[in-house]
């Protein structure tokens, strides 16, 4: 099993080979705006964290409770990564945009919460069958664009999300990342390159079999 | 080529289709043959509405998100971040402060010379 740093990214093989791609890649120039604000932030200036979590909560919040598919699960997970980015902000080079490198964190704090989780539980099935996306209907909450709209369109809306997070719950951990950075997340694949350390064209042919995974998955199920 | 090759060529470049990422040849290529299977129509229907969906997946954090990331970080520093502030604007109104501090030592200047010892009062 590879050694994961605590950004997570796999050890030699995969380092060297994210490094060749960012040899190639356009370098991220950070605007004088992020740089201030950058400097505030080693210096732990309380306001100029308080700033970055309201800027980047739903971001996060939304990315971990796709990927980990339980509410309670991802706020615990979305406050820690915020308490690392808090803790190692020093870490952060300003090779790529603040906002990847903070989904990175994201990311790997749910895949090891993940893998903690599917040890911890004897029967591993809530992730796997979705059953917390039960429970996310349950909460007769719809999704954010059904807010203000009728009871039957709310229900339909929650219906949705609930068969679609189970479908989701159903693709292996690296598919369904793939698939909410790009597709629920609207990432680029700059982006995605960043987060996951995977080549562009391994990124594509990948996201490509879990969105057909995904298609297979849903077939029937959905109006 | 047999029509199942073709199929399963067609589907495997709906990504890239959806995206706008083929070749112009290829992509006529693929429009031709969608223009004739319905098969491959539906299923890049499907596709299309699976990936659409997908985009609606948002929720919010909650409300008192930002609050338990502070009070996260307070306990573990022991206190050292996000404890309890002296209120005004949230910071403490050093501005303010030294307003008040000048005020009050004229206030005792002016008060101290009218009850002075020596019974000396300045002129009126």
């Amino acid at each position: 099993m590879p050694r994961t740093t605590q950004a997570g990214l796999s050890a030699a093989p995969e380092r060297k080979l994210l490094a060749r791609r960012r040899q190639r890649r356009p370098e991220y120039h950070m605007s004088l705006g992020e740089r201030l604000l950058l400097g505030r932030l080693v210096r732990r200036d309380e306001d100029a964290f308080n700033e970055i979590v309201r800027a980047y909560s739903d971001r996060v919040y939304n990315l971990v409770l796709r990927l980990v598919g339980s509410h309670a699960e991802a706020e615990d997970i979305a406050q820690e990564v915020f308490v690392t980015v808090f803790k190692s902000i020093e870490t952060y080079r300003g090779e790529a945009k603040l906002s990847t490198w903070i989904l990175r964190i994201a990311a790997n704090h749910s895949k090891n919460r993940i893998k903690y989780l599917s040890r911890r539980r004897t029967t591993g099935q809530e992730l796997r069958d979705g059953s917390d996306a039960t429970e996310m209907a349950d909460e007769g909450k719809a999704p954010a664009q059904a807010h203000f709209a009728s009871p039957e369109v709310m229900f339909e809306a929650a219906e949705t999300e609930r068969i679609m997070q189970k479908a989701i719950a159903q693709l292996d951990e690296e598919q369904r990342l793939l698939v909410v950075l790009r597709d629920v997340e609207e990432l680029s694949y700059d982006e995605i390159v960043e987060i996951t350390g995977l080549p562009e064209g391994t990124v594509k042919s990948r996201l490509h079999r879990s969105r057909m995974a995904l298609k297979d998955l849903l077939e029937g199920k959905l109006k | 080529m047999k029509a199942a090759d073709v199929h399963q060529r067609t589907s495997e470049a709906f990504s890239a289709y959806v995206e706008g990422d083929l070749p112009p040849e290829e992509r006529a290529r693929m429009d031709e043959h969608l223009a004739s299977c319905t098969q491959c129509r539906v299923s890049l229907e499907r596709f299309r509405r699976t990936v659409g969906r997908l985009g609606a997946l948002k929720r919010r954090a909650p409300g008192d998100f930002l609050a338990g990331v502070q009070a996260q970080i307070n306990r573990r520093s022991r206190g050292r971040f996000f404890g309890k502030r002296h209120m005004l604007f949230g910071r403490i109104p050093f501005e303010w402060l030294s307003l008040a501090m000048i005020i009050a030592m004229l206030v005792y200047y002016i008060v101290v010379l009218q009850t002075s010892p020596t019974g000396v009062v300045p002129a009126k």
